[in-house]
C-alpha cells in the first residue's frame, strides 16, 4: 500500500502496529472478562491494564491474588515471566544503528510489549529509516489503548461475548495469527536457522517445563544461534 | 481499591517498565557491527517472534479432528491473507475469519 507520510513519522508507527492494535482488543476483552469473573471491579481491571500492560502477567496477577499467595512472591514470580523484555529495547536500538535515539525512551520503552516489539522489528527489517522516537511512540499508542479499552469493555460486558461463540472463537485466533504473520514477514534465508533453532528449543521446553521457560529458553537459544555462521557451516 | 492489588500492580508495573526502559541506557555505540553482541541482538527479534508463535500455537494443538481442522483453517487463512498483500493486519483478519468459519462449520 502506498504510504503518503514519512517512514519515521508517528502515523507510520501507528500504521506499522495496526495488526497488534487489532489483536490486542479481543485479548484485552478476555482479560477484562477473567478479571470481572475473579471479582475485580471495572476500575481495578482497567487499573491493572493501565499500570502493568503485559498480558500474561496480568492473568497471573488475577490468578495469584485470588489464591492468597504472599504478595512479594506473587510480584516476583510475575516479574520473572517478563524477563524477556530486557532484550527488546537493545535489539531495536541495534537494528536502528546510527538512527538510534533514546532521549524519550522513558516514554516509548514502556510500550514495548511482545506484539509492539515484533512490529518494530518487522518495520526495521524493511528499512531502518523507520526508526525515530516519534515512530516508536506511534507504534506503541494504538496497542496500549486497544489493550486498555478492551479490558474495560470485557469487564463491563463480561456476560455478553459468551453469547456469540463463533465471534469469540474467531477473536481468540487473532493473537496466534498475529505472531504467525509476523513470523512470515521475518523469515528469510538469513533468519531461517535462528527460527528453526528457536522452534526446536521452544517446543520441548513449553511441553515439558512451562510456557514461560519455553518462550525465554527458545528465544535465548535462537538468539545464541545467531552467533553461528550458517552459510559457512553449509559449505 | 484492594490494597494488595494496588501494591502488586505497582510493583509489577514499575518492575516491567524498568525491564523495558533500563536497557535503553546501555551504550550500544561500542558494539561492533557483525560482532557477537550485534549478531546476538540481531537474532533476538526473529527468535522472540518464533518463540511467541510456538507459545500461542502449542495449546491449540489437541488430538481432536475438529480442533485441528479449525487450526488448519486459521493457519491457511493467515498464509493466504499474507500472500495477498504481505500485510500483517490483513493476514490476521483472514486467519481469524477462516478460524471462525471453520468453528461454525464443524
Amino acid at each position: 500500500m502506498p504510504q503518503s507520510f514519512p517512514l519515521d513519522s508517528f502515523r507510520s508507527g501507528m500504521r506499522s502496529s495496526l495488526a497488534v492494535t487489532l489483536g490486542y482488543f479481543p485479548v484485552g476483552i478476555a482479560f477484562g472478562i477473567a478479571a470481572a469473573r475473579a471479582g475485580f471491579s471495572v476500575f481495578e481491571a482497567g487499573f491493572l491494564s493501565a499500570i502493568i500492560y503485559a498480558g500474561s502477567s496480568q492473568f497471573l496477577v488475577v490468578a495469584l491474588l485470588g489464591s492468597g499467595a504472599p504478595l512479594v512472591v506473587t510480584a516476583l514470580s510475575i516479574l520473572a515471566t517478563n524477563l524477556r523484555h530486557v532484550l527488546y529495547a537493545p535489539a531495536i536500538l541495534e537494528k536502528a544503528r546510527d538512527r538510534a535515539a533514546t532521549r524519550y525512551a522513558w516514554g516509548w520503552s514502556g510500550g514495548l510489549s511482545d506484539g509492539v516489539f515484533g512490529a518494530a522489528i518487522v518495520a526495521l527489517n524493511k528499512s531502518r529509516e523507520h526508526f525515530s522516537e516519534r515512530f516508536m511512540f506511534g507504534l506503541g499508542l494504538g496497542p496500549y489503548l486497544s489493550w486498555l479499552f478492551g479490558t474495560i469493555a470485557g469487564a463491563l460486558f463480561s456476560g455478553a461475548v459468551s453469547g456469540y461463540p463463533v465471534v469469540d472463537a474467531a477473536l481468540g485466533f487473532l493473537m496466534p495469527a498475529l505472531f504467525l504473520a509476523m513470523l512470515l514477514a521475518m523469515v528469510s534465508r538469513r533468519t531461517l536457522g535462528v527460527v528453526a533453532v528457536t522452534i526446536l528449543a521452544a517446543i520441548p521446553l513449553t511441553l515439558f517445563v512451562s510456557t514461560t521457560v519455553g518462550i525465554v529458553g527458545g528465544m535465548v537459544a535462537g538468539a545464541l544461534s545467531g552467533l553461528v555462521d550458517w552459510r559457512r557451516l553449509g559449505k | 481499591m484492594n490494597t494488595d492489588l494496588l501494591i502488586t500492580a505497582l510493583i509489577v508495573g514499575i518492575g516491567t517498565w524498568l525491564m523495558r526502559f533500563l536497557p535503553t541506557r546501555i551504550d550500544t555505540s561500542a558494539i561492533t557491527p557483525d560482532g557477537p553482541v550485534s549478531r546476538f541482538l540481531d537474532a533476538t527479534g526473529p527468535a522472540a517472534i518464533a518463540a511467541l508463535c510456538v507459545a500461542s500455537f502449542l495449546p491449540m494443538m489437541e488430538a481432536d479432528w475438529s480442533a485441528l481442522t479449525m487450526l488448519a483453517a486459521g493457519v491457511a487463512g493467515t498464509f493466504l491473507g499474507f500472500r495477498l498483500r504481505r500485510d500483517i493486519s490483513l493476514a490476521c483478519v483472514c486467519g481469524a475469519a477462516a478460524y471462525g468459519l471453520a468453528y461454525w462449520l464443524v
